[in-house]
């Protein structure tokens, strides 16, 4: 068991450091064939984090620790979130504990280190940005709570670990209202990930930016380490969905095919819903996740109907 | 033959008055030589033709009709700045094209509880022309915008004066890339009637045939602008791939993608066999027939229509106020087109068309595009059904030396006045679609939200390049 759980260790570290970044190169590369253009290679993320690596960077004048201090806490935060979801049903004990509001609690000290980077910079477009990002965070903190709760229920826990075992134990054709759950799940980890139609990934319009917003800031190293944190909250967003829902059974092994496979399919899903819808309007987004929150409420009578299990 | 109207300077603002009175438009104002010895202009469309109205004010001051027409606001804020005209009755006459630091010598004064201002541009994020926006806002709400432009003038009205008469076609469609054959004949026709030449037939149908052309791909280069500003790619896509459809058969038909060059005074540059013209007949067609199927497709994608109704909306009296022209003023219920009244081109029982409502919003500018395109083909498919052109413009009467004209671009009415000494251009003063409608995109930006700024200002897509002419 112990092999199995350092091999666990090994793909989360592999898959948030080193496998991330592919999933918005993998995006985009789908969706420009879906749009009829080449478009770059899926591997363009990592071009584009070597090219800022290596570039110097400038920063804002005046600032203060604050602006320095963000982009590395946002990476943590954000890397620690990943190591905190389980891969195949199992949860590498790295000191952190394994509950689920620890996640939700990391997700959300990334995204007030960077709103507090774009106070620090007072730019305009950082600021707007920030205010918006932190405008719909309730909404869609609420939204992945209400989420996690009806998962935790089935499980009977908050630890996403035991949470992800239930999961895998559950036959395909049960609990409906984890599947509503599901739904609404797909919903927030959209927004998380700063994806159509909720935020564009791929505008240089500075007016209509939510996450690419306080980036507008940094340079260099810190904007490689910034825009590789975005592509690990996508991967997060995608493996705790799978960690949370999907009931692969099984050796740990087949699980963690399943989860590369499962990671392929959302892949497609979001390229296809980003071709297929444009971006809502900035006021929708509440409107939107109510949405979500209307399918978890669906989900609770279900629950409420179906018993305990 | 243009009607040439000297006023006293005293009755500038009564003669004015009285032109409007009788349901003329005043269509620009301009500067004619600097100081006290300068001329001013007003080119005004009535129904019974259109005329040019001059004065000479003593000692560069004269009374301002910006009340009676806001439409040439930022003619005589430009004629003020660039040619030291005075105006008497504009007041705060704002700088334009002088850019001085204080943000409140040229911005309006907006004040009150928790209003502050955004700043974008002139250096954006993207490949953007030049243009700084300064936005009023509270929160997210747009008060009020300030739009300063003339970042990259190229003296091209001053450069033309002095130069034989036969450049001022290269000269004005040198000003901007995408309307260059609406300015460039326009300029040709002001040059030809200050001469007193006319155009025949021959020549008539070709220069139809290369505004038209222009407009359809401008048309659907802005139809996929829009899509590609709400993020909805498939859309951008597909309309770039008729617009570059459209640029290669500019490049067959004239030697040029984007028809620079094709335009001349007295006369064509551009001939077409009976064959080729058919071919080209054909190829609008077979474009026309894949736009009508993509924009059915555009039409019926809920999430592309709900962030096009009710956005940015320019309506009826804002467009009659301000002086808007082109798709923007005809998706308002605006039927002004001035392709209905250009008896010197091809466009013979000409009907601008109207999109139904006329709510004016970025969705009704976007379809009132989508249904031009098919007018377009329909009247490309009746010019391009043999040989075309050159043709040329023959003398009819003696010239006044002063021309004026009005040509229907992709964007609106380009408005060009030429007088002649002699053989030379003594002023060239060129006032496009783009120039008369960036008032209306501010007023259509108000009481929106910031992001939808960049929407609303691709549907009217207006050109950073003719006004820094």
């Amino acid at each position: 068991m112990s092999a199995t759980i350092a091999a666990a260790a090994v793909v989360q570290l592999a898959g948030a450091v080193a496998l991330a970044p592919l999933i918005p190169g993998a995006v985009r590369a789908v969706e420009r064939r879906l749009q009829g253009l080449r478009g770059p290679s899926p591997l363009q993320p990592y071009r584009e984090l070597r090219r800022l690596w290596r570039r110097s960077g400038v920063a804002p004048v005046p600032r203060t620790a604050v602006y320095a201090v963000a982009p590395p806490l946002a990476a943590a935060a954000t890397l620690a979130a990943a190591l905190l979801v389980p891969v195949g049903a199992v949860a590498p004990d790295w000191g952190l504990g394994g509950d689920a509001l620890l996640l939700v609690g990391l997700l959300a000290l990334g995204r007030a280190a960077l709103a507090l980077a774009a106070w620090d910079t007072g730019s305009g477009f950082a600021l707007m940005g920030a205010a918006r990002d932190l405008a719909f965070a309730p909404y869609l903190e609420a939204l992945l709570l209400a989420v996690v709760a009806i998962a935790a229920v089935g499980a009977g826990t908050t630890d996403l670990g035991e949470i992800a075992a239930a999961t895998a134990e559950r036959p395909l054709l049960s609990a409906p209202e984890q599947w509503l759950a599901a739904l609404a799940f797909a919903l927030v980890a959209v927004a998380e990930s700063g994806r159509r139609p909720y935020d564009n990934p791929d505008t240089h319009l500075e007016l209509t930016m939510i996450h690419e917003g306080p980036l507008l800031e940094y340079a260099g190293r810190e904007l490689a380490l910034l825009q590789w944190t975005a592509a690990v909250r996508q991967w997060v967003a995608i493996v705790l969905g799978v960690a949370l829902f999907a009931p692969v059974g099984g050796p740990w092994a087949g699980r963690v095919a399943a989860l590369a496979g499962l990671v392929a399919v959302a892949v497609v899903a979001l390229a296809v819903s980003e071709t297929a819808q444009a971006k809502m309007r900035l006021l929708r987004v509440p409107r939107w996740v109510g949405a979500g929150v209307a399918v978890c409420a669906v989900a609770v009578v279900l629950r409420a109907i179906g018993g305990a299990p | 033959m243009t009607p040439v109207v000297r006023v006293a300077p005293a009755r500038w603002r009564e003669t004015c008055a009285a032109a409007i009175a009788d349901g003329g438009r005043l269509c620009g104002l301009f500067a004619d030589g600097s100081g006290p010895t300068g001329a001013l202009g007003a080119a005004v469309a009535a129904p019974d033709g259109d005329r040019l109205l001059l004065t000479e004010p003593r000692g560069g001051i004269v009374d301002s009709v910006v009340e009676l027409a806001p439409a040439v606001g930022w003619d005589e804020r430009e004629a003020h700045d660039v040619h030291g005209v005075r105006f008497v009755g504009h007041v705060p006459l704002r700088p334009l094209v002088d850019h001085p630091s204080p943000v409140d010598a040229w911005a309006a004064r907006v004040a009150g509880r928790d209003v502050h201002q955004v700043a974008v541009g002139p250096i954006h994020a993207g490949v953007i022309e030049s243009g700084h926006f300064r936005f009023h806002v509270v929160g997210e709400r747009i008060l009020h915008l300030d739009v300063r432009l003339f970042y990259k003038r190229r003296g091209i009205e001053a450069a033309a004066v002095g130069r034989p008469a036969a450049d001022a076609a290269r000269l004005a469609g040198g000003a901007c890339g995408a309307c260059t054959v609406a300015n460039g004949v326009a300029a040709a026709l002001a040059v030809e009637q200050a001469r007193g030449l006319e155009p025949d037939a021959e020549l008539r149908r070709a220069r139809v045939v290369l505004i038209e052309l222009e407009r359809l791909y401008n048309h659907l280069n802005d139809v996929g602008a829009v899509c590609a500003g709400v993020g909805f790619a498939p859309g951008a896509s597909l309309y770039a791939v008729l617009k570059e459809r459209v640029h290669r058969l500019c490049a067959r038909i004239a030697g040029h993608r984007f028809l620079f060059g094709a335009v001349a005074v007295g006369g064509g540059t551009v001939a077409v066999d009976a064959a080729t013209a058919r071919a080209a007949r054909a190829e609008v067609d077979a474009i026309v027939a894949e736009h009508r199927a993509a924009w059915r497709e555009l039409r019926f994608t809920p999430s592309l229509r709900e962030r096009l109704v009710g956005v940015g909306v320019a309506d009826r009296d804002a467009v009659e106020r301000l002086g808007g022209v082109g798709p923007a003023a005809r998706a308002a219920g605006v039927a002004r087109d001035a392709r209905g009244d250009s008896p010197r081109l091809a466009y013979g029982g000409f009907r601008p068309i109207l999109v139904p409502g006329g709510a004016g919003d970025v969705a009704a500018r976007v379809e009132q595009r989508a249904r031009e395109v098919e007018q377009t083909a329909g009247l490309l498919a009746a010019l391009l059904d043999g040989r075309l052109g050159p043709g040329a413009a023959t003398p009819t009467a003696v010239g006044s030396g002063i021309g004026l004209a009005r040509v229907e671009g992709p964007r609106g009415e380009t408005v060009c006045a030429v007088r002649l000494a002699g053989d030379r251009i003594a002023r060239l003063w060129l006032r496009t679609g783009s120039y008369a409608n960036w008032q209306l995109l501010a007023h259509a930006a108000i009481g929106e939200l910031l992001p939808e700024f960049p929407l609303i200002n691709k549907s009217f897509e207006l050109c950073y390049a003719c006004v820094d002419r």
